[in-house]
């Protein structure tokens, strides 16, 4: 046991409910001083709803936490703040239209008037001690996800904060800038800053962390132990739990984020007939969502599950909106099932076998005020004309069919989408998009933010389809997932594919080509 | 309990809150409050022939609010039926006046071709303007709002004035009585037939075809619907142009039905009182039929509070904003009541 | 020469303070279409008062505290009752108009203009043919600069900004955002109170049914086309003000050879240019879409 003095933060008792769902029940943990902590845990283990706790963002129903043994309000980021708590958030929260210097200021404590040379002035100092390079006068849309995360660190570091948290940093970074970020965390731990990061892979937890601290299901599983006394599967086990179907140990190795070569065996089946994607020589204009492509090439034989790995923004989202007819395309051609469809609209595309997961599940994937089945019908409505007639009795009756082959867990079709939890919702979208008729799926990011089960489902789905002979476009930002469920992988950079990789992989070359060192 | 009594539970009780700040603003005005709503439900739903009166103010109304439906749903805030309703009425007005003399049978489908054309014509631009530059309908189909009466009162005062008439109110000369479709009653078999003509073939359109299905999703996430492939364009210009045919087919009704002439600033709160009724009635069709009604009695009550019980119409007026102001309300207040209730 | 400038001034003045008020509404998120009620309310109030008390001290007072009042009530029902913003806004905006009409009947019997014996105060003759020009003329300058400053150059204005572009963030340095909203749209009370004021009492005197005649409207389009920008903003309500002078001086020019209804129309062509110019120059303006669940989230 730790000495009362040495304790900077104390939770005790929390609990958090959202509605009848319960996000983090009677959490009882305590931090000391000085270190680095990590608090891991899968998806809806209720990590990010303790760093909003701790920060005052939600509101505990009960229980208290303590900062240097007082206990702050709860629910109250001012008082949070001021006892000297603060958050980084993983998708960060900073107004794209603020300059570098206007963020620093609005969440500081000087009221005056200011004169903008002035302020740029003041914070570029304290960019500069932190050694954050940016210039203060540069506007937070025009800097790469690594600088806004770097910014926000400032941001946070604008008052004298005592215990820093950082929500999954690591997620929108190469494994380089993850080096980088660790490197930066070190520092605040030497100036005396207790940082508590909110990780989920164990290769990293185990790089930088003095103690861990696992969370499942909303509870403690145990913590904080120092991770000199533990070892990645010990850790693996705690955070998966005993009561999960994963049977595979790559799974188990992805799913943690522990291995650091992956899919040592080579699954690749036989493929006949042309490829079921053929894209060549493809470049667009620059996309409201992203960067130009640039001369990609990428084939997808029936059969092949085909990863695209990179940092978010590098022209993952152009490629997906180019295949799916959304992006204007200026030079090259794209080929489903060998026919040329550069110029087809999306209906041709789908009748040709085209079927897209898309990155944002509740945004581009489906509509939450609309109701189940108007959500899984608008596919076979987009392959008919517009004023075709149609019998809801029957559509209805349809989804009812094809979501209980997919075991959505539901009322009735009639329900809203925005009711349903974010597994269920996203086997809606794959009930959609998965049907036989399908050749070519493209899977964007199709298991962000699921818990294990939701997960390792999304990925016996994908291997089913390629069983069947479908060709699937894999994109996703984890890469130990990429390099779990995909037989070929690809890096993008740029708006460029930069690199192809066979199993087996390792992690950091992919890495290296990532960030464009390896070439 | 379903969603569909959930959402009626909530509008009639956000009406209620509505009228309450109107009682609040009738006794500060020295009125009684109680007494207002008094007189203003008798003129309404209790006077002699008052359902018909309903049913004559509430027909044109219902068409115009189903257009207003057909937009909303779709995603756009398409707040000028006002003005497509004169740009109809004035389309009418002027094809009749070209025709004077042919037979009805050519003259009356004319003028309703042109009212239509009118309305949708007038609804069309800001659709251009938004779904080509992403230029913000609500403003642009304001101002068509007011550049439709400025025309209006330049028409009757213009082109069209009646050279007999005098008065302060400009207006064009009557239509001959063989191009009507009602007497200033205003009700007819032709006007009912319209109306259920309008409510059946909008009904069909939005609850039987993938139109129905496809506009009603993009309204509510345009995103989503884009990725699917959609044309959004179409499906938004389509929308337009629906919501403004028929506030057009509703002004044509209003011309060559009660009204007989055009006259400058004729019925003001007309697109208004639709949007409210569309909104009302949550955008359902069927529902906007019930709710029609009830804002057509209020319409006629208009008429009725100044010269039978010597109060101001403008009451009316203030009713009609206060709901707008209330009814797109969505308190988590009531949702978790409903949902207390339901889990007990 | 001069009489241009007046005019432009005179009519441009009220449009610039509800200007500001659409820039400070929207700043902080709220799109804000009850402008047009709240300043004929300003309006009414100005002169109803002057008329039953003869001060236009009070006047000034009491339109300003109806304008705060209605502006809370629609705060309570966009921000409390998550009302959607558009609707509420006209119903704000039908509110003001209705009531304005109502009140005027209930007290003098007759939808009739509603006269006042004197006005707003004059700058005074030392100023020589501007002399007739309202203290709230001469004010407005300065209100300009202090939206500027209030909305640009302090940390309040930099809380505002991010209550409307990225509430989540606001929040997360513990910002309240509602309180935030609550505050702009009181300050644009204010500022509609005094701008339907100087509309009623700054040179006619005279307060008539529906006499905004779409303003607020505008106003709201300059806040749009200024990007929220105070100064920007300004500047394009000057723009509008200045048409509507061209279109008065264009009749006085032309008689009855151009249809004077058509005319009166030029301010209202210049507002859906001015959003269709800004559409393009900014790629379309994103914030007020349909009944879209992604506002709400």
């Amino acid at each position: 046991m730790v000495d009362g003095d040495t304790i900077v933060l104390q939770c005790r008792d929390i609990s958090v409910h959202y509605g009848d769902v319960v996000a983090l029940s009677d959490l009882s943990v305590a931090f000391d001083r000085g270190k680095i902590h990590a608090v891991v845990g899968q998806n809806g283990a209720g990590k990010t709803t303790f760093a909003r706790a701790v920060a005052g963002l939600v509101s505990a129903q009960n229980g208290q936490i303590l900062i240097d043994g007082k206990a702050i309000p709860p629910g109250n980021v001012s008082g949070a703040r001021q006892a000297g708590v603060e958050l980084v958030h993983q998708s960060f929260a900073l107004p794209p239209s603020f300059s570098v210097a206007e963020t620093m200021q609005f969440g500081a404590q000087n009221r005056a008037v200011y004169s903008r040379k002035g302020l740029e002035k003041r914070w570029q100092k304290h960019l500069d001690a932190l050694d954050v390079k940016v210039s203060a006068g540069q506007r937070i849309r025009d800097l790469p996800v690594e600088t806004q995360q770097s910014v926000e660190i400032a941001r946070a570091l604008v008052t004298k904060a005592r215990v820093l948290i950082l929500d999954e940093p690591t997620a929108v970074l190469s494994p380089e800038g993850t080096a980088k970020l660790f490197e930066r965390v070190r520092r605040l731990q030497e100036i005396g800053v207790t940082v508590i990061l909110i990780l989920h892979k164990i290769r990293e937890v185990l790089a930088i962390a003095d103690t861990v601290t696992v969370l499942r299901g909303g509870l403690l599983v145990e913590g904080p132990i120092d991770t000199s006394g533990i070892d990645a599967a010990r850790l693996s086990e705690l955070i998966i739990g005993p009561d999960l179907r994963v049977v595979d140990e790559d799974d188990r190795a992805a799913l943690t984020g522990s291995a650091a070569v992956a899919h040592t065996t080579a699954m690749k089946e036989a493929a006949d007939g042309p490829p079921v994607l053929d894209v060549r020589s493809l470049s667009t204009r620059v996309d409201p969502d992203g960067p130009a492509l640039d001369t990609v090439d990428l084939t997808i034989a029936a059969g092949e599950i085909v990863g695209v790995a990179g940092v978010e923004g590098n022209g993952q989202r152009t490629l997906v909106r180019a295949i799916s007819a959304l992006a204007d395309v200026s030079a090259g051609t794209i080929e489903l099932d060998g026919v040329t469809m550069t110029d087809a609209a999306m209906k041709a595309r789908r009748l040709a076998g085209l079927r897209v997961i898309p990155f944002e599940r509740n945004v581009e994937g489906l509509s939450l005020s609309s109701t189940l089945w108007q959500n899984w019908s608008i596919r076979m409505l987009l392959e008919r004309s517009i004023l075709a007639f149609i019998q809801p009795a029957e559509l209805r009756k349809r989804c009812n069919d094809a979501l209980d082959i997919w075991d959505v867990r539901y009322d009735n079709v009639s329900q809203l989408a925005g009711s349903l939890s974010g597994g269920n919702a996203q086997k809606v979208i794959l009930a959609r998009e998965m049907d036989d008729q399908a050749r070519l799926i493209i899977a964007a990011q199709p298991t962000r933010g699921l818990d294990i089960g939701a997960t390792s489902f999304v990925w016996d789905s994908l291997r089913k389809a390629k069983h069947r002979g479908c060709g699937i476009l894999f994109i996703s930002s984890d890469l130990d997932e990429i390099m779990d469920v995909c037989d070929r992988v690809v890096v993008m950079l740029s708006g460029r594919i930069v690199e192809a990789f066979e199993p087996p992989y390792d992690l950091k070359k992919i890495g290296a080509a990532m960030t464009g060192l390896s070439k | 309990m379903s969603d569909r009594i959930v959402s009626i539970i909530r509008a009639l009780i956000f009406i209620v809150l509505a009228l309450a700040l109107c009682g609040v603003i009738f006794s500060i005005a020295g009125y009684s409050a109680t007494g207002m709503f008094q007189a203003i439900i008798d003129g309404a739903f209790f006077r002699n022939n008052a359902l018909t009166h309903a049913l004559r103010w509430g027909m044109p109304l219902f068409i115009t609010a189903v257009g207003v439906a057909i937009s909303f749903r779709a995603g756009y805030f398409n707040i000028g039926a006002q003005g497509q309703f004169y740009m109809g009425a004035i389309c009418a007005a002027f094809a009749a006046d070209w025709l004077n003399g042919l037979p009805a049978a050519i003259v009356i489908p004319v003028c309703f071709l042109a009212g239509t054309t009118g309305g949708a014509l007038w609804s069309l631009w800001p659709g251009l303007l938004r779904l080509k530059s992403g230029a913000d309908e609500v403003i642009t189909t304001l101002m068509g709002n007011f550049l439709a009466g400025l025309l209006l009162v330049y028409v009757t005062s213009g082109p069209l004035k009646d050279p007999s008439g005098s008065g302060q109110q400009a207006s064009s000369t009557p239509l001959d009585a063989a191009y009507r479709i009602s007497t200033s009653a205003g009700l007819s078999p032709v006007i009912i037939a319209i109306a259920a003509l309008v409510g059946i073939s909008m009904w069909l359109l939005v609850n039987r075809t993938a139109y129905g299905v496809l506009s009603g999703l993009a309204g509510r996430n345009a995103t989503m619907v884009n990725w699917q492939g959609a044309k959004l364009v179409n499906i938004g210009l389509a929308s337009f142009i629906i919501s403004g045919a028929l506030a057009g087919l509703a002004g044509t009704v209003e011309l060559l039905g009660p009204n007989g002439r055009l006259a400058s600033g004729f019925l003001p709160a007309h697109g208004f009182t639709a949007i409210l009724i569309a909104l009302v009635a949550n955008l359902s069709i069927t529902g906007i039929a019930i709710v029609a009604f009830f804002f057509g009695g209020l319409a006629s009550a208009a008429l009725y509070l100044p010269v039978i019980a010597g109060l101001p119409a403008t009451a009316i007026e203030i009713i009609n904003a206060s709901i707008a102001l209330f009814i797109t309300a969505k308190s988590g207040v009531i949702d978790r009541l409903v949902r207390w209730r339901k889990g007990r | 020469m001069h009489d241009i400038i007046i005019a432009i001034l005179r009519s441009g003045t009220p449009l610039i303070y509800v200007t500001l008020a659409a820039v400070i509404a929207q700043r902080a998120g709220i799109w804000h279409l009850g402008l047009e009620g709240l300043m004929i309310v300003g309006a009414c109030a100005t002169i109803l008062t002057i008329v039953a008390t003869g001060s236009v001290f009070i006047a000034l007072c009491v339109a300003i505290v109806l304008c705060v009042l209605m502006s809370i009530l629609f705060w309570f029902v966009v921000e409390k009752l998550k009302a959607n913003q558009i609707i509420a806004g006209l119903g704000l905006t039908g509110l003001g108009l209705g009531g304005t009409a109502f009140a005027v009947e209930a007290i003098f019997g007759t939808q009739a203009a509603v006269s006042a014996e004197f006005g707003l105060p004059r700058i005074g003759p030392m100023f020589g043919s501007y002399g007739v020009l309202s203290i709230l003329v001469v004010l407005m300058p300065v209100c300009v600069i202090f939206m500027w400053v209030l909305l640009r150059r302090t940390r309040f204005g930099l809380r505002l900004a991010a209550s409307g572009e990225h509430p989540f963030a606001a929040r997360s340095v513990g910002v309240r955002t509602d309180l935030m909203r609550l505050a702009a749209l009181m300050i644009g009370g204010v500022l509609c109170a005094i701008g339907g004021a100087e509309l009623a009492a700054g040179s006619l005197q005279i307060f008539s049914q529906n006499m905004t005649a779409g303003r607020g409207f505008m106003a709201f389009t300059a806040a749009i086309f200024g990007a929220g920008q105070p100064i920007g903003a300004t500047l394009a309500a000057v723009f509008f003000a200045v048409v509507g002078a061209a279109g008065i001086r264009a009749q006085l020019v032309f008689g009855d050879r151009v249809p004077h209804d058509l005319l009166l129309g030029l301010p209202y062509i210049a507002t859906i240019f001015g959003i269709w110019l800004s559409a393009k120059l900014r790629g379309g303006t994103k914030a007020v879409t349909g009944f879209g669940e992604l506002r709400d989230s």
